[in-house]
């Protein structure tokens, strides 16, 4: 019995000591990366967290799958050190501005001057490529109905259904705005569907229309059509990383680190990653690796 | 048939790091919420037990949390708490208060009369009859309302995963994010595990403390106190 009591306890104190240990891991990490709930914000946020602990020799922390309007509420709170956006989200989304048609480099011009003066935060060089919200279709059924544009849409909102992800249901720059601004919207509610969900959904027949992620690597694998935006509603969505400043300020070579990405992943790699993740099922931080070492960018030999 | 017992390897070989973070961040999730639940229930289900009025307004206040849906609790801590596991603790904290207070308070209140007079015509205070009659007779039933508790706490915790909070539930919501279910038994599976490990615990450990002559399993010998 006192045998007995005794294993009791040590059980119990196990327990204990693997709750503190989980529990005040966070705080034992030098930066966090944060990224939202898509393959892609994983892969750039693994690129980021190898680089630096292989660079800078620092402790990350990694705060993957945050839902979409997370990271940005966490990254001013100190919980999040960085993560990537879309240029067309900060303008948009995040600082309520209303796109008017404007080039690429006018949106990131004004990300890059207002986020420090609204939020003590950075927008580092742009990484090469845009993830943009788009309207996309099955390519037959496209074909089918002629359909090329968005605009094209209006003549067919009573027989097509539509999947959106929630966030797309609700943003600005999404279908409330895409109503207002071209003026028709679907005659059956969207469904809600998950991001992940959007692709096979649409492939399958069980809806018609989605809001797909221009990176994803299933559009071009599942014979998909991207609809053009003829009335440029959607505004450029350029990805860079968005930092802390006392973050850049505490750790000199960070930015000169992350810096190393500018430029180096164009479109057509971008969906060759989310591919390998999403149908090859290989896991980002390898995908990730993988793209640093083909780059030469990571000094040591992999982990 | 092995190619599935192939696949579960590397599966695991693969996300076995991950899995087994995932279930050590739900421990920690779990337990940091039940230690701050009983350490304040307990001890609120016995007080009320002596104030007259009091208890059903308190009891009423926490069934009504109770009934909030747990996704919205969890979403609701956020704006006070930020993202992340104070937020999902707070609201695991919040629901498991109710078993714990009503157990506490049904378990003294059931207590058969006659036993507290007979303590009582023994010259035993309020505060003694509290704690050396009342308290140990509703043992049972108090340990009780802390396994459902903390079942239920396993289960919720997992909606730690939509506000950053990590545990089984992030593994749950990828798989539901990416439609991968193998990725949602990953998370689901443990989870249930990880419920009846904590039950079983409990159960031993009420068990092993419970006074001898208070056992109701058969054959128990007549040892002294």
């Amino acid at each position: 019995m006192k045998m007995a009591r005794i294993l009791f306890v040590v059980v119990v104190v196990v327990l204990i000591g693997v709750a503190v240990y989980f529990g005040t891991r966070g705080q034992r990490g030098d930066l966090v990366v944060g990224g939202k709930n898509f393959t892609e914000q994983t892969i750039l946020g693994e690129m980021a967290a190898q680089l630096i602990e292989d660079r800078l020799d620092l402790r990350v922390t990694r705060k993957f799958h945050l839902q979409t309007n997370l990271p940005i509420k966490m990254i001013q709170r100190g919980e999040l050190s960085l993560y990537p956006d879309y240029t067309g989200t900060g303008y948009t989304d995040i600082l309520d501005n209303t796109y008017q048609g404007e080039p690429p480099e006018e949106i990131y011009a004004h990300v890059k001057r207002v986020y420090p003066e609204e939020f003590d935060l950075e927008w580092l060089k742009p990484l090469g490529f845009e993830n943009a919200y788009s309207l996309t279709m099955r390519a037959e059924q496209a074909e089918e109905l002629g359909i090329e544009k968005i605009s094209d849409l209006e003549e067919h909102t009573d027989a097509l259904q539509a999947g959106f992800d929630p966030a797309f249901l609700d943003r600005q720059d999404g279908y409330p705005g895409l109503v207002e601004h071209y003026g028709f919207e679907f005659e059956t509610p969207p469904k809600q569907l998950a991001i992940g969900l959007m692709y096979r959904a649409c492939k399958e027949g069980e809806v018609d229309v989605i809001d797909a992620f221009t990176t994803d690597g299933r559009i071009d694998k599942f014979n998909l059509k991207i609809l053009e935006d003829d009335k440029r509603f959607f505004p450029p969505y350029d990805a860079a990383f968005v930092v802390r400043q006392d973050a850049l300020e505490k750790y000199p070579e960070l930015r000169e680190t992350l810096n190393l990405l500018a430029g180096r992943i164009d479109t057509k790699s971008m969906q060759r990653l989310n591919y390998a993740v999403d149908e090859e099922k290989r896991r980002e931080e390898d995908v990730a690796r993988e793209f640093l070492v083909d780059q030469g960018l990571l000094s040591a030999q992999g982990e | 048939m092995s190619a599935f017992w192939q696949g579960l390897k590397s599966f695991l070989q693969e996300r076995g790091g991950e899995i087994l973070n995932a279930l050590g961040e739900h421990v920690y999730l779990t337990m940091a919420a039940m230690g701050m639940a009983i350490v304040l229930a307990v001890p609120v289900g016995l007080i009320l037990t002596r104030a007259k009025r009091a208890d059903k307004v308190v009891l009423g206040i926490v069934g009504v949390i109770q009934t909030l849906p747990s996704l919205a609790l969890v979403g609701l801590m956020v704006p006070l708490l930020g993202a992340g596991p104070k937020a999902a603790i707070a609201a695991l904290f919040l629901y498991a208060l109710l078993p714990i207070v009503r157990n506490s308070y049904t378990g003294v209140r059931n207590i058969d009369p006659a036993i507290t007079e007979t303590a009582r015509a023994m010259g035993m205070t309020s505060r003694e009859i509290l704690f050396r009659v009342e308290l140990p007779l509703s043992v049972p039933i108090i340990m009780a309302g802390v396994r459902t508790s903390t079942v239920i706490c396993v289960g919720v915790a997992t909606l730690g995963g939509v506000v950053g909070a990590g545990g089984l539930g992030e593994l749950i919501w990828i798989g539901i994010d990416r439609a991968e279910d193998a990725l949602i038994f990953a998370g689901a599976l443990p989870a249930m595990g990880l419920a009846l490990l904590l039950d079983w615990v409990l159960s031993v450990g009420e068990w092993l403390f419970t006074p001898a002559g208070m056992r109701e399993d058969k054959g128990s010998a007549q040892a002294g106190a």
